[in-house]
């Protein structure tokens, strides 16, 4: 009996040791073959892969009737509204290229043009740049019926590139999020806008009437010499703040006895 | 003589608040200030950007299950014989109008007007500094789930309430943060009255001579119901007491880096 478990021990010991060299050599073996990895050179390849084909596909869906941002076609929400004729020069977000016929395109840089964009959390913590999202030349307008950003199909085209398994509903997210307290913002995103002034409002009415009434407390607790019990390190304060305070009672005493021996007098 | 205040399960309760608190606010703020110094230092102390939310996830699940075993405490604590009293009752923390007439008349008294308000058990301050946790948290915890699973979250809701449930962590939790790190430390440490600390949370105990001068109605309360002498507590070790001592103090400085730091460094960051 002792030499079966014997045998059984050596053999369940030599099978772990087993295990694990053979774990430590099946890590090095590349988990993905090289060949897998396609290699792009053309520019035409690279813009058909993320246009749409104009094709009904699976993964399309009608937009969402429920957004927080309201449009209306042809009325560009701005400090000016215009018209309808200027905005079919102006407006740009159903062209196949919505930079088209603008000068000097090419000097500039999408910021220039696009101020604040940039500060978003896609772009400042992940350090996501425009045209990670957004393609390369020519970026089509983000109501192109063939455009990859359009909302039929981003969440296809544009987010699951890295969010597995995204939803219509979830590219509904706001990347580039209005500034929640600007007035501008009641009307595209009337919710964050009273969310955002809500939770300030709550955040500076806490603070403006706690700051200062605790803080008049603990001075009115000074001036009525309050003792700190058996804390000798409460003691040492108090005999220090008993000398500070006993000095400003001196001076609002002094303040008071000449008024009394006016009064007296008259 | 010492006169009993909080009992053990209380005082592990708001040490167990105390610590995952601060350990949320460390890896909370690390990563809202992640693109400033302070940010990356904060973020460093937890094993940085990306370990510090899984850090995160986890305190937040374990605070919401301390929550729970708070809600079935607070359950297990109601008479159900007497539901008035122990609900409305003095010892309860449920406010009443008797807690607007004590701050009024508090009020006055800060300004030379009036003697001071004869408080019961629990003051209306403290009253507050409990409810802003109690509704906080919860806040907090299904923002935080909502932000955490996105593509289940917006399986129900539209993705615009996630802008929403962002919004709303960071907004609940500055509010949060700046309550404890500038009210509840300075009521806890640097009032008079509880200088240099208040060790009734961690003794279990206050001075009688203390609390007839600010309960006095609670005493009065115990005298009259006799049970004065059952309420008299030990006096805490001194092994004890240097220990919570260091303790407090450091969760005050560690607090206080927090604050200085993000007032200082608030102005690069954006809540957008």
């Amino acid at each position: 009996m002792k030499g079966a478990m014997a045998v059984i021990r050596l053999a369940y010991h030599w099978g772990a040791f087993g295990f694990l060299i053979g774990a430590a050599v099946f890590l090095t073996i590349p988990s993905v073959p090289s060949w897998a990895q396609e290699e792009v050179t053309s520019k035409i390849y690279r813009y058909r892969e993320r246009v749409a084909t104009g094709y009904y596909e699976g993964y399309e869906v009608s937009p969402r009737r429920a957004r927080a941002i309201l449009e209306t076609p042809g009325i560009r929400r701005d400090r000016f509204s215009i018209g309808a004729s200027a905005a079919a020069v102006r407006i740009r977000t159903h062209l196949p290229d919505s930079h088209r016929g603008l000068k000097f395109y090419y000097r500039t840089t999408c910021i220039e043009c696009h101020p604040g964009q940039a500060r978003n959390l896609h772009s400042m913590r992940a350090g996501i740049t425009c045209r990670q999202c957004h393609g390369p030349e020519p970026i089509a307008a983000i109501n192109h019926y063939y455009s990859a950003m359009n909302t039929i199909r981003r969440h296809a085209y544009v987010c699951s590139k890295c969010h597995e398994g995204a939803t219509a509903s979830f590219s509904g997210f706001y990347v580039h999020e209005p500034p929640s307290t600007a007035l501008s913002t009641r009307e595209s995103f009337p919710l964050l806008f009273y969310t955002s002034w809500g939770m300030l409002v709550l955040l500076l009415g806490t603070l403006a009437f706690f700051v200062p009434h605790s803080f008049m407390v603990g001075f009115r607790e000074l001036l009525d010499k309050t003792k700190a019990p058996e804390s000798s390190v409460g003691k040492l304060a108090n005999s220090v703040s008993h000398r500070i305070m006993g000095g400003i009672r001196k001076l609002f005493e002094k303040k008071k006895v000449p008024e009394n021996e006016v009064d007296d007098a008259a | 003589m010492l006169l009993k205040r909080f009992n053990r399960t209380q005082r592990l309760s708001h040490l167990f608040l105390m610590l995952t608190f601060l350990i949320q606010s460390g890896t909370g703020f690390g990563r809202l200030f992640i693109t400033t110094d302070f940010g990356r230092s904060l973020c460093k102390i937890f094993g940085g950007y990306e370990a510090a939310i899984v850090i995160h996830f986890w305190v937040g699940i374990l605070m919401m299950t301390g929550f729970t075993v708070h809600i079935v405490y607070l359950i297990k604590r109601i008479k159900r014989r007497d539901l008035v009293n122990s609900v409305m009752g003095p010892d309860s923390l449920v406010p009443g109008p008797q807690d607007a007439q004590h701050l009024f008349q508090r009020i006055l008294w800060t300004m030379g007007m009036g003697s001071p308000p004869k408080l019961d058990r629990w003051a209306y301050w403290e009253k507050f500094d409990y409810w802003a946790v109690f509704w906080g948290l919860p806040l907090l915890a299904v923002t935080g789930v909502m932000l955490k699973f996105p593509l289940l979250t917006t399986q129900v809701l539209p993705g615009w309430t996630l802008n929403i449930a962002a919004l709303l962590h960071r907004a609940e939790a500055i509010l949060a943060a700046s309550f404890i790190f500038i009210v509840h430390f300075f009521i806890g440490h640097i009032r008079p009255l509880s200088f240099p600390m208040n060790e009734a949370m961690f003794s279990g105990s206050v001075h009688l001579e203390e609390a007839m001068q600010e309960k006095p109605l609670w005493v009065e309360r115990l005298k009259q119901e006799g049970k004065l002498e059952m309420m008299k507590a030990e006096r805490p070790a001194l092994w004890y007491r240097a220990l919570y001592f260091v303790f407090g103090y450091s969760a005050l400085g560690f607090g206080l880096y927090i604050l200085i730091n993000g007032i200082v460094y608030g102005r690069f960051i954006q809540l957008h």
